[in-house]
């Protein structure tokens, strides 16, 4: 689908979805935002199997799908670099470290309480990082993406209703038809000025 | 409970949990406490805190868990496998129709709006995770107004600046913005240098 196919094998593909879905879901704490830092720089900057558009896509699906954002990620970065197989490995990416550690636990430490103090200040160091990873990741994206007028508008006013709590749903479905209004005032204007020159 | 129900019970759970996996656990305390009785409110508790300082999203840490202690190993991969299987099929159609008719109009328009929307939800939420690391809470919005329009600030009482944090994340961000470090090894060091300094 991609018109210039980057040299890597199926095998290889598969392997690195599995793999670093596999790592992001060991590393990344803090739910489905906090994984899009780690796609962007393996699966965009790294290898170019996937564009900065396709992932701001990516992000607005996976929430708009029912399912584990992490998950629903997965699953859109498979489909798009190598079809059903890549689906499947980069889901079982996503559920081996939950089910291998969440097993070992209930196996044989039922009664685990996670309250270390030196566990929960790592958890604060990573939450740390993550900010500043989603800060760079998204000043990234923004410099990518944003080609005019039409977008800083809709950033700006999308990111007020979100800052006052609406359901990120809801903002989604929103700007849909804004986008499709645009796109055909985009097309009536290339045809006016095709007729008139 | 046997395997096809707890796999039944969890693709239910995974056709309906939109928004991740936090929406999972009111939906499994509903089932699995309260309506079947099969899980303790306590053990339940201490899933949920389990889940949240385990790697892994934590949906899935919660269906693992709830699955292994109803069928051991294979109860534990099939819960986790019915809660994924609707994404899985839905995603897969979804993505399969983006791509054929990215070309349509219809299509372009409607990616054209999403991206803002998604890129806007980024910016969100770095809002949210500052307040979740850099500040002990949530960035109370009506004080900081208040700040800058001259009034008593009234900040809520937990809410306070974390310096640690604050160095940890502007360290990550020079670093990634200057450096070719991965970023998996920051995260690691991040959790190193949370454990000693952001106790």
């Amino acid at each position: 689908m991609e018109s210039e196919e980057p040299s890597i094998s199926y095998g290889k593909k598969l392997w690195l979805l599995f793999y670093t879905f596999a790592k992001i879901a060991a590393l990344v704490v803090g739910g489905g935002y906090a994984i899009l830092p780690v796609v962007e720089e393996t699966f965009s900057r790294k290898n170019k199997l996937i564009s900065s558009e396709e992932l701001l896509d990516m992000m607005a699906l996976v929430q708009t799908i029912p399912g584990i954002i992490a998950a629903n990620s997965a699953i859109y970065v498979g489909m798009k670099i190598a079809g059903i197989g890549g689906v499947l490995a980069a889901v079982f990416g996503v559920c081996l470290p939950s089910v291998t550690v969440i097993i070992i636990i209930a196996a044989f430490f039922p009664h685990l309480k996670p309250e270390n103090p030196y566990l929960l200040g790592a958890f604060v160091g990573v939450r740390a990082c993550i900010t500043g990873l989603i800060i760079v990741t998204a000043v990234r994206l923004a410099k990518k993406t944003i080609q005019g007028w039409f977008e800083i508008i809709c950033v700006t006013a999308f990111l007020i209703l979100a800052l006052f709590k609406l359901n990120p749903v809801y903002i989604i479905v929103l700007s849909m038809p804004l986008g499709i209004l645009y796109t055909l005032y985009c097309t009536w204007r290339i045809k006016r000025s095709g007729v008139s020159g | 409970m046997s395997l096809f129900t707890l796999f039944w019970t969890f693709f239910k759970f995974g056709l309906v949990s939109f928004g991740g996996g936090y929406v999972l656990v009111p939906l499994l305390i509903a089932e699995f406490v309260d309506r079947r009785g099969i899980i303790s409110t306590d053990a339940f508790g201490n899933l949920v805190s389990i889940a949240q300082v385990t790697p892994g999203p934590i949906g899935i840490n919660s269906a693992t868990y709830v699955g292994f202690t109803q069928g051991g190993f294979c109860g534990a991969v099939i819960a986790s496998t019915g809660l994924v299987m609707p994404s899985i099929l839905i995603g897969s159609l979804a993505v399969y129709y983006i791509n054929k008719w990215k070309e349509k109009l219809l299509v372009k328009g409607i990616l054209k709006g999403v991206r803002s929307a998604a890129l806007a939800m980024l910016f969100y939420a770095v809002v949210i995770f500052l307040g979740m690391s850099v500040f002990t809470q949530s960035i109370p919005f009506r004080s900081l107004w208040n700040l800058i329009t001259f009034h008593a600030p009234d900040f809520p009482a937990g809410f306070a600046f974390s310096l640690p944090a604050f160095l940890i994340c502007g360290v990550t961000v020079v670093l990634i913005a200057k450096t070719r470090l991965s970023m998996t090894l920051l995260i690691v060091l991040s959790a190193i240098a949370g454990a000693l300094i952001c106790r």
